[in-house]
């Protein structure tokens, strides 16, 4: 089928994309990478006729430290946060997800913008966000808010971003040096698959005792989920292999996942508890990935 | 690890790079659905959104009035036949009376532009009454089951047998009793169906279209169209990809037609969507396998009840089942058994071609069974074999006797120095491995085949080699050439390919079955056989002595000191008037009678090889990590060991997807799931095991320098050495492939 006809407006400032959509609202929709609207476009379900393409504004795209965060631009492509020393050495989680997003040419375009306005369960960017303490900025003509990156999804496809708001910037939160961390992901291939379940944890040891767990899982339920009950469990005990498979279960059943073709729930359920328990259990034993503060290693 | 074994040849044995492969790898070679042809019209198709259903009417009318339509058929619209079909000719080119896919085709439009060709299709509306929905093999089979067809919802059933299996098996140590199941799998080649059609100046109807078998093609479009095949041309090259599934007609009479009824050029190209929910499949399979041994594993006995979900129609469903008929002895020698074998209807899209044509479904069950027994009877995998593959010269379960099966020996020997397990890489992980045979004959059996192939000694220094077998990938034009080189004895630049072109290439049949080689290859040299010969007579009337004087060496022909080369003989053809063409048919060697209850059992010639499959699995997880296969083949003389290398790999890869992670699925109302690459993955290359291919040296007398065939050989054991594989790795069987890591915890 023949792609649906749509206008396409390409400003080149902020100041003026935000005119623009103050103007059309609803009508027009914002596209950064354009992976996720070129998918829609093939579909025919996109509804908006208009198009309002962010590639050439400047000022969406950047990275940069603010004391204990890093900021980056909502239309920052993969490839350059990929690359970026800042987050390599401060927040390498993000680094760890977005180096299993799709494939070289989805990172060349997508963007961690885009990653947020779709909204699936399923994105790949979004646990280590969870558990960096994420804010989201939204913008529109005139002003400005933060929201929290928990508050920021309603549902599948649903965020409180208002119509003439853009996502201006996502800011992160500097990991503490010396703390473990993992991003799993379970496809059913190596690269752009989409997430049956994916899981997101930093852990503080002290003496091998737990300081703090933050752990956060994709795929299992309405949105991104934090795994409140596992975290508070683990806080102050000793890591080992009976502390592990009680956060993995508890972190399962935190969850409601769907039965699709993907996966049954069933499945969601018990892989959850697996990939836990064997990232914790690699922590455990030593062989985990843990934050230097280095800037040497950017991939 | 391929060897290029120490070769007397010049131009075979040899990894020359494809011929097409410049153009191919930078991009600039134009696909059939690449063509733009001016003054053409946008054609698309009007599909049923109902899977099974009875058709009250079509309407039309408010979409022949959108501005630029140039055309919007209907079955009414058609001159003659309206059925196409491999080998019954049973599949309506356009619905009439019922639907029995999500997806049929029930009109065409065509017009100027895209926008009106889709505002057109928009406006047609089909009256159609839904009728209950067959959704399996099981339910087809119920008793009060909805009637696909008039007939009922068996399209074929047969039973062939040998021999007293009751009392085999009651004399037998051990009888094992299994179901096995295998899904339906889609080609995901990566051109979808599509090409152009329009009429030249000489009247005649060209179609220009991705496909296998073009001579084919232009009887089932001459058949619908009531025009003779002579008013018809079909090219099917360059195609991308094909797996079986561009095998039967696709696109080629929806373009004929409309070709025909708007006397204008005309492009239709499938969405990858389109080519999901109404491109061809594989067979789905259910195969009840009763086996019986003796304790040292000689097998007694073999009783079959197969199953293949043909889907809506028969597109090849009954010679695919002859094969699995063929396949679910393996290359064993059992001397009694009973196959019940059925093609059964169902209301799942339709079911085609699809590499090794129902043997991978009958090798899943068997090779199963055969690593089981062994399990059982605590007898190594590759004894039990050994044990019981026939040797050459013995008559096999069909009455066939057996050429040439030292290869498979030799292969299982070579494997038991492959046959252990990896370490695991991490605490959760657990490896096994597994092995299967595979086994499965070039060509058509007992259907007999005469290839027709020519070439042409052009005095300017090129020879054209004209055959109709199709490049879709695999790399037959490329075989071919060296083929003609070596024969010839001239240099590989010196060769021309001109195929799969009924404009001018005779009829060499097409590119399936594994065939291409061992039909077009065989043709080819006797065409070289007879230009040869002509050629000498008059290189011979040039030296003014008798032809039988004369050498030939390196594209020369010597007398005493002097030399004339076959281009220069062939200037003097010329001048004279004479043809230098030359073409020849090859009568393929084939049994005269098939085995009561087939229609093509046995082969004459076969393929063999051993894989063995070394898998990691996650214990938590379920996943399944294929790690390293080794595939020991005798495909006869190698005639491109590259190529054929790449082959077996790539069947490897695309079994281990079958395996593994493909499957195609329907919903409640008939609606498949699986329609792209987002819903249907297929492995990349990044999922790709370390594949080691090794060649067993062979030679088969009845092929081209001692050829057989390659395309299919690899992909047929694969499902059965993974799940055998995933056995050893976590201690429990599996019966239905895919093995997704759901089924595993
Ligand atoms: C082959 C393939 C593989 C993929 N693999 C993965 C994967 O592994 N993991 C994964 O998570 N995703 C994957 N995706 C999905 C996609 O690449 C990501 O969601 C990506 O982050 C989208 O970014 P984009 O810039 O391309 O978004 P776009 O397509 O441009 O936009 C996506 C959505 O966000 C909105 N939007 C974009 N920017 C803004 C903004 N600044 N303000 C407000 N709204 C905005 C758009 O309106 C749209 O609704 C894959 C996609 C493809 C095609």
């Amino acid at each position: 089928m023949a792609y649906e006809k749509v206008e396409v407006y390409s400003p080149r400032s902020l100041a003026e994309a935000l005119e623009l959509l103050s103007q059309k609202r609803e009508l027009i929709k914002p596209v950064a990478g354009g992976t996720d609207i070129m998918v829609m476009l093939k579909d025919g379900v996109l509804k908006e006729k208009e198009l309002l393409n962010l590639s050439f504004i400047p000022e969406l795209s950047y990275i940069k430290e603010s004391e204990n965060r890093v900021l980056i631009g909502a239309a920052t492509k993969y490839r350059e946060i990929r690359r970026s020393p800042l987050i390599n050495a401060y927040s390498p989680i993000l680094i760890e997800a977005i180096r299993q997003i799709g494939s070289p040419q989805i990172q060349n375009l997508g963007t961690i913008g885009g990653n947020l306005g779709t909204a699936s369960p399923a994105g790949d960017s979004i646990p280590p966000l969870y558990i960096l303490n994420s804010r989201v900025k939204l913008q529109k003509l005139g002003s400005s808010r933060e929201v929290q990156i928990d508050k920021f999804f309603l549902g599948p496809r649903k965020t409180v971003r208002e119509s003439d708001e853009l996502i201006t910037e996502i800011s992160i939160e500097k990991m503490d040096p010396g703390s473990y961390y993992f991003f799993e992901k379970l496809g059913l291939r190596s690269a752009n698959a989409i997430s049956i379940v994916s899981a997101a944890a930093i852990l503080s040891l002290e003496n091998n005792t737990v300081k703090y767990l933050r752990l956060s899982l994709g795929a299992v339920a309405p949105t991104v989920i934090r795994a409140v009950e596992a975290e508070e469990l683990a806080k102050d005990k000793e890591l080992n292999e009976e502390l592990i498979d009680r956060i993995a279960k508890l972190a399962a059943e935190s969850t409601k996942p769907i039965t699709d073709i993907r996966g049954t729930a069933e499945y969601r359920k018990k892989a959850t508890y697996g990939i836990i328990y064997e990232a914790l259990y690699k922590i455990m034993k030593g062989y985990g990935k843990k934050v230097e503060y280095g800037f040497e290693n950017t991939s | 690890m391929i060897t290029e074994a120490v070769s007397k040849y010049s131009y075979i044995n040899k990894s020359i790079p494809r011929i097409d492969s410049n153009d191919k790898v930078r991009g600039t070679l134009q696909f059939l659905t690449d063509i733009k042809l001016e003054n053409a019209l946008y054609a698309y198709t009007f599909r049923s959104k109902v899977a099974h259903g009875k058709i009250n009417g079509i309407y039309t009318e408010d979409a022949e009035k959108v501005n630029g339509v140039k055309a919007v058929l209907t079955y009414k619209d058609i001159p003659a036949l309206n059925g196409y079909g491999a080998i019954v000719p049973e599949i309506p080119v356009l619905a009439y009376d019922k639907v029995r896919y999500y997806g049929e085709p029930l009109a065409l439009v065509a017009a100027e532009t895209q926008e009106a060709a889709i505002e057109a299709l928009g406006r047609i509306k089909a009256d159609i009454t839904p009728l209950p929905v067959v959704h399996s093999i099981d339910e087809a089979l119920e008793e009060n089951a909805p009637k696909i067809h008039d007939k009922g919802n068996i399209a074929r059933h047969t039973i062939v047998r040998k021999g007293d299996v009751e009392k085999a098996r009651s004399s037998a140590y051990i009888v094992l009793e299994r179901v096995y199941e295998t899904p339906m799998q889609k080609h995901m080649f990566l051109e979808p169906e599509g090409g152009v059609a329009y009429i030249d100046e000489e009247g005649v109807l060209n179609v220009l279209a991705g496909g296998q078998t073009p001579y084919r093609d232009k009887i089932q479009i001459s058949r619908v169209l009531g025009i003779p095949p002579e008013k018809i041309r079909v090219k099917n090259t360059p195609t991308g990809g094909a797996f079986g599934g561009k095998d039967d007609i696709t696109v080629q009479i929806h373009l004929a037609l409309l070709a025909y009824k708007t006397k204008r050029p005309v492009k239709l190209v499938w969405s990858r969507e389109e080519s999901g929910v109404a491109g061809f499949h594989r067979t789905g399979s259910k195969i009840k396998l009763r086996t019986s041994a003796n304790k040292d594993g000689a097998l007694l006995s073999n009783e079959a009840i197969i199953y293949l979900d043909s889907g809506a129609y028969q597109s090849f469903g009954p010679t695919i089942l002859d094969v699995s008929i063929e396949t679910i002895n393996g290359p064993y020698r059992i001397p009694n058994y009973i196959i019940d074998a059925n093609l059964v209807y169902t209301n799942n899209g339709i079911a085609s071609a699809f590499r090794g044509f129902g043997a991978p479904e009958s090798n899943f069950a068997i090779e199963s069974m055969m690593n089981e027994l062994a399990d059982e009877l605590k007898i190594d995998p590759i004894e039990i074999r050994l044990k019981n593959i026939l040797k050459s010269g013995e008559i096999g379960p069909f009455n066939n006797e057996i050429r040439h099966s030292k290869g498979l020996e030799e292969a299982l020997n070579r494997a038991k120095e492959l046959f252990y397990r990896l370490d695991p890489s991490g605490p959760f992980q657990r490896t096994g491995v597994g092995i299967a045979v595979s086994v499965k004959g070039v060509g058509f059996g007992t259907l007999p085949e005469f290839p027709a192939a020519a070439i042409e000694i052009i005095p300017e220094g090129k020879v054209r080699i004209m055959f109709s077998n199709v490049d879709y990938g695999q790399g037959i034009n490329t075989g071919n050439a060296q083929l003609v080189a070596e024969k010839l004895q001239v240099p590989l630049s010196q060769i021309e390919v001109l195929h799969s072109d009924t404009k001018f290439a005779p009829d060499t049949g097409g590119s399936s079955a594994s065939r291409s080689t061992f039909n077009g290859g065989g043709a080819l040299l006797l065409a070289c056989d007879k230009a040869l010969s002509e050629l000498k007579t008059e290189a011979a009337s040039f030296f003014m002595t008798k032809s039988d004087s004369l050498s030939y060496k390196d594209g020369h022909f010597y007398y005493k000191d002097k030399s004339v080369s076959i281009y220069e003989v062939a200037k003097r053809l010329r001048v004279r008037g004479k043809s230098t063409r030359f073409e020849a048919t090859f009568e393929v060697p084939r049994y005269s009678e098939a085995v009561e209850g087939t229609l093509e059992v046995p082969h004459m010639v076969y393929m063999y090889g051993v894989i063995i499959t070394k898998v990691e699995v996650d214990e938590l997880l379920g996943k399944v990590k294929p790690r390293e296969v080794d595939f020991i083949a005798d495909i006869g003389n190698v005639i491109n060991p590259a190529i054929a290398a790449g082959q077996i790999e790539g069947g490897i890869i695309q079994g281990l997807g079958y395996s593994l992670i493909e499957e195609l699925n329907y919903d409640k109302d008939g609606r498949p799931l699986n329609i792209n690459y987002t819903t249907y993955p297929v492995p990349i290359i990044a999922d790709s095991p370390l594949i080691n291919v090794e060649f067993i040296r062979s030679y088969e007398e009845l092929g081209p320098f001692g050829a057989k065939g390659v395309g299919e050989v690899s992909i047929i054991p694969v499902g059965a050495s993974v799940a055998d594989a995933v056995a050893d790795a976590i201690g429990k069987r599996n019966y239905k492939l895919p093995l997704l890591p759901w089924k595993i915890v």
